[in-house]
């Protein structure tokens, strides 16, 4: 464990992510109070991507729950297995156990199926808890994640309340299509990714491609600088830069290649029309 | 104004005068933020202020807009003297929506279109009363000032209306077999599923269709009913609108966008017959000709907010509105001049309208428009 954020720099960038001293500020911060974190940042910036690191980081084990909406109890945070609990109804019909018995044995442990949020805090070690776009989840749901956020604990109607053996990492991330509650804003902390500056996502690029030349790289950062700042339908996030430079170096990065490979970058016709009319006509 | 941390004789003082001020800037910032404060320090981020400086942002910020703000009050609390700190609230999103869409057409006569830089204006206490009297100004009278404070209001508002509508479960016989409790019952049947539990099936979503009127005569409340559209839009899924003035045209495609100012630009930049004349009962033969099909079923309920001064045929009207009635469950009329004292809905159109009602109500101020939450739960 370290005791300033910078150390944490150099650790996280030998992962391979580039990381700047806000964020490592962050990161420490959440292991000191033991505070979920919420990220918010447009899609594509790398925010689903820090958990992991922190995964790898600090060798615990990552779970993930994707949200949707729709998104229910039973998808979440356990269901009971119905056809276990069936067969141990037909195998006890001839035993002398009350109904109450027969009750309370099949709505036990044994016939529980855990799922990510039961399961991040019932684990015997300590886990990463990755509630992936939340934004996506309804209200109901948000609000019902209050319980787990704030007490590290989750009430289960047959079984009562389970509290956490050990506090799990949680790290919630949103895309920011609808505003959260501010109850579940006041439990976290928050920080927004934004796209990285020129420098930034060409560290990054390097990091991925480690053959890359440095000058394309900083081309390719810097153009996608300028393609962010036009109205698209979907603004490149850093993995279509990295698509997009992988596409430019499988071209053998001729003349044409940028040009030709700009569907890795943008994935709308509308948007490849309009980076073509703005950059590529002489 | 505003502190600096040299005016306290310590350096846990000065935390918690820091904390407080945050929370007279409008940030959130309970006991338990100053707790982390103190905590933050202790794990020897402070006197590193940069570093210090992240970690009480990660804190006291919830959106990213309010991350600008924060960043000068720590500059000014903890740096140097002298910085003018702007209150969080007038930077939000809504203050860009006025300078974007100024002097467009959805602007007519709102009164909103000069710009001058409130800046250091002081801050509104917005107490219970100060609220209440936001919500109970007419829209004509409303200052820029309370304009901005209305919007912030109207989405936090809309936004409880939402959850405290979809909150309301109905119990029902049918739905979802509920597989838990089935087996729950039926044990002493030993497993054999003779009685099925069913879950309890959410009651449908409202489905709303809001034909807006942006003839000259509404000017004054044409925009802020607009923003009201759109705050509804961002909280009910279910929703279309369409305006009418002289010809009838769909703008939930416009009004869907997440920034405000955006959507309220496309309307701008779309709506060319905003401000003419009307012709309510052309246009609504339109819609009935055109998309009642398509739109309109038993869930729908339709609203039409308009002051219902026509100078079409009368009969038209009606007919019109007899047909809308029949496609969807409930039909109001919304109409800013029946807050006026003394109103009565003699104008032809009016006259021709009121028969086919279900309700008929007023939308010159915000409280008015909120009544719609009782309309749509006893729907």
């Amino acid at each position: 464990m370290v005791d300033n954020p910078r150390e944490l720099i150099p650790i996280i960038d030998n992962l391979g992510y580039v990381i700047d001293e806000e964020l490592a500020t962050v990161l420490f911060l959440m292991q000191k109070l033991e505070k979920p974190l919420l990220l918010e940042g447009n899609p594509g910036v790398g925010k689903t991507k820090v958990p992991y690191i922190l995964s790898n980081m600090l060798g615990y084990e990552l779970v993930r729950l994707q949200c949707y909406e729709g998104l229910d109890v039973n998808n979440a945070i356990y269901e009971w297995n119905y056809q276990k609990q069936l067969l141990a109804i037909k195998i006890s019909e001839s035993s002398s156990k009350s109904d109450k018995e027969k009750e309370e044995m099949i709505f036990g442990e044994d016939y529980l199926l855990k799922r990510p949020l039961l399961k991040a805090i019932s684990n015997n070690k300590r886990m990463i808890l990755l509630i992936d776009e939340i934004d996506r989840a309804d209200e109901e749901f948000e609000a019902f994640l209050l319980e787990l956020l704030s007490d590290f604990q989750i009430s289960i109607p047959e079984l009562g309340t389970i509290s956490a053996k050990h506090k799990p990492i949680v790290v919630l991330t949103s895309n920011r299509t609808r505003e959260l509650g501010d109850a579940l804003k006041r439990r976290c902390l928050y920080h927004w990714v934004d796209y990285p500056s020129p420098e930034k996502e060409m560290q990054i690029i390097k990091k991925h491609l480690p053959n890359i030349e440095a000058q394309l790289a900083e081309q390719i950062a810097t153009f996608v600088e300028k393609v962010r700042t036009l109205k698209l339908d979907k603004t490149p996030g850093i993995a279509e830069t990295i698509d997009w430079a992988r596409g430019i170096a499988a071209l053998h990065n001729d003349d044409a290649a940028m040009y030709n490979s700009l569907s890795c970058l943008l994935k709308s016709n509308n948007d490849i029309k309009v980076v073509k009319n703005e950059f590529f006509t002489k | 104004m505003g502190q600096h941390y040299t005016q306290f004789s310590s350096f846990s003082e000065a935390f918690v005068g820091f904390v407080q001020e945050a929370r007279k800037r409008g940030f959130q910032s309970g006991i338990q933020c100053t707790k982390d404060t103190f905590e933050s320090a202790l794990f020897g981020l402070w006197p590193d202020k940069a570093l210090f400086e992240y970690a009480l942002s990660s804190l006291f910020c919830q959106e990213q807009e309010e991350r600008e703000v924060f960043k000068k009050l720590y500059t000014q609390f903890w740096k140097q003297k002298g910085t003018v700190i702007r209150d969080k609230r007038t930077n939000k999103n809504q203050k860009s929506i006025v300078t974007n869409s100024s002097n467009t057409a959805v602007m007519l006569g709102t009164g909103e279109t000069d710009e001058e830089e409130e800046g250091e204006e002081a801050k509104t206490t917005s107490g219970a009363n100060a609220k209440e009297t936001l919500k109970q100004t007419d829209f004509a009278y409303l200052t820029k000032h309370q304009s901005d404070l209305l919007d912030e209001l109207s989405e936090k508002l809309v936004r409880e209306m939402s959850q405290r509508l979809k909150r309301r479960k109905k119990k029902a016989n049918k739905g979802q077999i509920d597989l838990a409790n089935s087996i729950r019952i039926n044990i002493q049947n030993g497993g054999n599923m003779i009685k099925l539990a069913k879950k309890n099936k959410k009651k449908d979503k409202y489905r709303l269709m809001v034909l807006l009127d942006v003839s000259g005569s509404m000017d004054k409340y044409s925009f802020y009913l607009l923003k009201f559209l759109w705050t509804l839009r961002s909280n009910f899924k279910q929703i279309e609108v369409f305006t009418f003035s002289t010809k009838l045209m769909r703008i939930t495609d416009f009004i869907s966008d997440k920034n405000m100012a955006v959507a309220l630009a496309m309307v701008s930049h779309n709506a060319s017959h905003w401000s003419s004349g009307t012709k309510i009962g052309g246009c609504l033969k339109d819609f009935n000709d055109n998309y009642a099909k398509r739109y309109l079923n038993g869930k729908t309920m339709t609203i039409v907010l308009s002051d219902g001064l026509d100078t079409g045929e009368p009969a038209i009207l009606d007919t019109a509105m007899q047909q809308i009635k029949m496609r969807s469950k409930k039909l109001i009329w919304l109409n800013p001049l029946k807050g006026m004292q003394g109103y009565e809905p003699i104008q032809m159109g009016m006259k021709a309208a009121l028969p086919s009602l279900n309700h008929f109500g007023s939308a010159h101020n915000f409280e008015s428009l909120l009544t719609l939450e009782k309309l749509l739960n006893d729907a």
